[in-house]
């Protein structure tokens, strides 16, 4: 151990105490800076592009078992997923013939309602490179960033469902907020009714609110993005109801759900190209105006 | 009572290895690992900064933490300023008491350090908590308890490199 203390009459610069009074003052202004004004986004991609080397050998050790580990899949275990994935492909192409056919059908019937063609719904793959370590927030890192043309505010998904959005984006990789983080809010309908509710997360898990104690709405219901917001697509599955307590005095029923997606364990995940919603019409004008700031959008 | 301070002559610890470390300790907050385990994972930059600040408080003081601090914000997904914040209270805490604290034993090290580690928790909740976020549970403390307990493997781990070849 280092005994060769700085003798006191050699202190040279600030005293620790004037250095701990700078650094606390940075670190506050910082912490305004950031949480109230936002001033921190361009100091925060450059250095997560330092850091993206970092990230990446970070991930090479379980890759690196992943890979040895596919290698010595049984022929067994292959052939029965095969057998599955054969399957599924089946039921799926015949779905997908149905579809084509009804987005034509549908293409046409928006030609002559005069409507802006909607944008094909491909989006892009990412995988998940780590879970944010931060135990106030539940946020995933994905490894596509602006430069493969993410956007916050995107929606993510995965094979089962909605896992949450795009809240921020870096050079080469995004934060995605998960749908079970505190303040994050879904609009969703119950897929068998169609009744239209807001989904909150609460840190952990996520809950429908403010639903009036005589709705139709029942355990198992599938709880879908409604697609009213602008940002989810119509009909992403985002959870589904557990149970649910109608308590006597209380003006809303409770109604607890379980997230359908693999938030926290899914590995890869596909964000959706943003809706373009035309622009809110203005209340007062006419419908022929809106007709055309519809035409105008994109 | 002597027992676990060196005795020994150490040879004199590189500025390479100091990185090192930090890199590593970076590096393991990046690893893919299942959520949840940041439940119980200690901050292993924050025992980092302590440690080498009690024993080599010309190179790692509070500038260095502070520094270090913003890395591991961008790191954990945090707010900008909250490790920062908390490590260069730290470091300034451990500077305070260094000569004392290089003379204490390993247990008496490991009690010092508990109440350092849980100190910088509580700082970055507070700090959380003051821009908007949730309190967290008393969970939340069980990290630093686990990073205390760590302490005595840490020291031996770091001087390991630099035991003389006598014997």
């Amino acid at each position: 151990m280092n005994f060769a203390n700085t003798p006191s009459f050699a202190n040279q610069g600030l005293p620790p105490g004037g250095r701990l009074f700078l650094c606390v003052l940075a670190s506050l202004a910082l912490l305004v800076g950031d949480s109230q004004y936002g001033l921190m986004e361009k100091a925060r991609d450059a250095i997560s592009v330092v850091l993206y080397p970092l990230q990446r050998a970070a991930n090479v050790p379980l890759n690196l078992t992943m890979q040895v580990g596919d290698f010595f899949t049984a022929q067994a275990a292959l052939k029965r997923e095969n057998d599955a994935l054969r399957e599924r492909d089946l039921i799926q192409s015949s779905h997908l013939m149905r579809m084509s056919s009804l987005e034509k059908e549908l293409q046409q019937l928006r030609q002559l309602n005069a409507l802006a063609a909607q944008p094909s719904h491909a989006g892009v793959v990412a995988e998940v490179l780590y879970t944010g370590r931060d135990p106030f927030a539940y946020r995933l890192i994905i490894d596509k960033g602006s430069s493969s043309g993410v956007a916050s505010g995107q929606a993510v998904i995965d094979e089962n469902g909605l896992i949450g959005q795009v809240t921020r984006v870096q050079p080469l990789s995004a934060e995605v907020t998960q749908v079970i983080n505190r303040h994050y809010i879904v609009p969703v309908m119950i897929q068998r009714t169609g009744h239209r509710a807001l989904l909150y997360g609460f840190g952990g898990g996520v809950e429908v609110r403010y639903l009036p104690i005589s709705t139709d709405i029942r355990e198992n219901d599938l709880l879908v993005t409604s697609g009213i917001d602008g940002v989810y697509l119509q009909g992403i599955p985002v959870a589904r109801v557990k149970q649910i307590d109608r308590l006597g005095g209380a003006a809303f029923a409770r109604v607890r759900s379980e997230v359908i997606a693999g938030v926290q364990s899914s590995r890869f995940v596909v964000i959706m190209p943003n809706r373009h919603l035309p622009v809110a019409p203005p209340v007062a004008e006419a419908p022929a105006d809106t007709a055309k700031a519809d035409k105008k959008s994109p | 009572m002597n027992y676990d301070r060196p005795q020994e002559l150490l040879k004199p610890v590189k500025r390479h290895f100091i990185t090192l470390t930090f890199a590593v300790a970076l590096v393991l907050e990046l690893l893919p690992l299942p959520q949840g385990s940041n439940r119980w994972l200690p901050d292993f930059v924050a025992l980092l900064i302590l440690y080498w600040s009690m024993n080599q408080p010309r190179r790692i003081g509070i500038g260095m933490a502070f520094g270090i601090g913003l890395l591991a914000d961008v790191v954990s997904t945090g707010m900008f300023g909250q490790h920062a914040l908390a490590y260069s209270v730290g470091a300034y805490l451990i500077l305070l008491r260094q000569q004392q604290l290089v003379m204490f034993n390993l247990g008496q090290q490991t009690l010092v350090i508990l109440v350092l580690m849980l100190l910088i928790q509580l700082l970055m909740a507070i700090a959380r908590w003051s821009v908007g976020a949730a309190l967290p549970g008393l969970g939340y403390f069980l990290p630093a308890l686990i990073g205390a307990l760590l302490w005595p493997l840490l020291t031996k781990l770091m001087l390991l490199p630099y035991r003389s070849e006598r014997h």
